[in-house]
């Protein structure tokens, strides 16, 4: 029984941190409709400079996590102001667009392997928030709880900032209808821009995080991209609801997936849930 | 119009010609818009008049010609410029944001335009009272929490408008805002284009019921096929015999 816990807890850990990568992923789809790859780099783009600034430079943790974020954050921004930005004024097709990211996704991996080399990597020199509790049977660390207490937080905001401010209307208008959303007097570049750079900032969370409680990788950004691009197209690529219920549905379907078969099947499992989902349900769960 | 000679046109184009892929829709037009009057734009389908509307909005990019603006030649327009200049628009087949709430359709309008300020920016009751404002005028104040995907083809069409009087624009360019109404909800829309027009506004109309055209406009311009036919009063234009003839020849 313990061990059913103990899967259930895993499940979410991992739906939290797919939560934070699915719903940026989702944020800047629905806003530009483009498959944007480089998102999956950006949760590395987040690890390495707290590994740079904490575990190099020394760099007080805290400060280095919040530079993390943003530095992810801003990066997202430029790829989007000088790459897809002027690619999407240009009326290049989404192909172009998929490249361009795909290229930007290589570049950005390589320049970290370059700078830090491809090993794994602990995020710094000691183990931080490594405390173990026992709730109901599973075992959870500190840092796993802070995931889940981030994912939390960060739906909560997302939501409210989608729903509730001017800001987030104009992002749901643009998600609608780009053109008319220019015709009515909204700066879409703006409202384009600052989505990136929220989504990029999640996803520079998300992998600072996996940082502290496992270990980093340049290459760490393909699986959980294609992870938290699974849990968007469940969800539907519309909500920040449905990006969290996908993210969720994914993690447990993979947790209980590999406790039934074995850890070697992980990404087959999540990718099989890729594929039944695009065959049978292409618009998600949530979108009737 | 007599008194308004003196004004500028609030918007002219000049020379203007659009082609897709070998039709001609229009064709080497020139035309001015009376300021403070409602214009109405007749002709067959076909004959041009959605996409006078897009080149005027910026949707489309005119291959050859000019647009002026309240006197002032403007460079070839994108859709963000629209607002800018202080044009709006509806759509022949209406476009509206279907997943937010009727509500939220006329609020987004009046968003802040500044981006930062809007992040968090919450709840504003002049922005409030002016939605509610004009909601009220197109009868969809009791259905400001629907989601606009749920409204009625009727209700969509309001809303439509209802977004473009929010922009508090000069210059209203309506595509067919009567087609398909109900008669109740024709009056409504019948008196929103006069009142608009009491407000100073310019307002430009593409319109097939010639009762109605008679009734509301100050002056009417019939396209044929991308050109010019006749412009004048309306009762002048549509007496005119080739005006009849473009019709009857359809
Ligand atoms: N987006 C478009 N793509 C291709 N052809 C178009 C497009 N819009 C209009 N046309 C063509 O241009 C001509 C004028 O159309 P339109 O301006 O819609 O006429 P109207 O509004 O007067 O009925 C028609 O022949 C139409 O088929
Ligand atoms: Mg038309």
């Amino acid at each position: 029984m313990d061990v059913v816990f103990q899967i259930v807890a895993n499940s979410i850990i991992a739906g939290s941190l797919y939560t934070l990568i699915a719903s940026g992923f989702t944020l800047t789809y629905s806003t530009t409709k483009f498959f944007n790859i480089t998102h999956g780099v950006m949760t590395a783009v987040g690890a390495y400079t707290v590994f740079f600034l904490g575990k190099i430079l020394g760099m007080p943790l805290l400060l280095a996590i919040i530079v993390g974020v943003l530095f992810a954050g801003l990066l997202g921004w430029v790829l989007n102001y000088f790459i897809y930005q002027p690619l999407r004024k240009k009326n290049a097709s989404q192909l172009s667009l998929l490249v361009a990211s795909l290229g930007a996704f290589t570049a950005i991996q390589a320049c970290i392997s370059l700078a830090f080399s491809s090993q794994f990597q602990t995020i710094s020199h000691t183990a931080v928030m490594q405390k173990t509790f026992s709730i109901v049977g599973a075992s959870v660390t500190q840092i796993q709880l802070i995931i889940v207490a981030s994912a939390l937080i960060s739906f909560v905001s997302l939501t409210f900032f989608l729903k509730k401010t001017r800001f987030g209307t104009a992002i749901r208008a643009v998600s609608d209808d780009e053109e008319v959303a220019k015709v009515i007097g909204i700066n879409t570049d703006k409202v384009i821009g600052i989505a990136f750079f929220i989504a990029s900032a999640l996803a520079g969370l998300a992998g600072i995080l996996i940082g502290f409680d496992s270990a980093i990788e340049p290459t760490m950004g393909l699986a959980l991209l294609m992870k938290g691009v699974t849990a968007s197209i469940v969800g539907g690529l519309t909500s920040i609801f449905g990006a969290v219920v996908g993210s969720f549905l994914v993690s447990f379907v993979e947790n209980f997936g590999i406790f039934y078969t074995a850890g070697e099947w992980r990404d087959a499992i999540v990718f099989t849930l890729l594929i039944i989902f695009l065959m049978f349900r292409p618009n998600g769960i949530i979108r009737t | 119009m007599e008194k308004k000679d003196q004004k500028k046109p609030a918007l002219a184009v000049q020379n203007l010609t659009k082609h897709f892929s070998g039709v001609l829709a229009i064709d080497n037009l020139s035309l001015s818009i009376t300021q403070g009057a409602i214009t109405s734009i007749v002709g067959p389908n076909g004959s041009g008049k959605t996409t006078l509307i897009n080149t005027l909005s910026g949707i489309f990019k005119p291959e050859q010609g000019t647009i002026t603006v309240q006197g002032r030649t403007v460079p070839p327009l994108h859709p963000h410029d629209v607002w800018h200049h202080g044009i709006t628009r509806t759509f022949q087949n209406t476009r509206l944001f279907e997943q937010m709430t009727v509500l939220d359709n006329v609020l987004v309008v009046l968003t802040k335009r500044s981006v930062i300020p809007s992040l968090l920016e919450t709840k504003d009751d002049t922005h409030y009272d002016q939605a509610k404002q004009v909601l009220a005028a197109t009868n969809l104040w009791e259905k400001r929490d629907q989601l606009a995907a749920n409204l009625s083809y009727g209700q969509r069409k309001l809303l439509e408008i209802a977004r473009s009087l929010a922009t508090d624009a000069d210059i209203y360019l309506f595509d067919e805002p009567f087609a398909g109404l109900f008669p109740k909800m024709v009056t409504v829309v019948f008196t929103i284009l006069r009142s608009l027009k009491q407000e100073g506004k310019t307002v430009v109309l593409v319109e097939h019921d010639m009762d109605l055209i008679r009734k509301i406009s100050d002056h009417v311009i019939v396209l044929d096929s991308g050109t010019l036919l006749a412009q004048g009063s309306p009762e002048q234009v549509l007496s005119e015999k080739s005006v009849v003839e473009a019709y009857l020849g359809q």
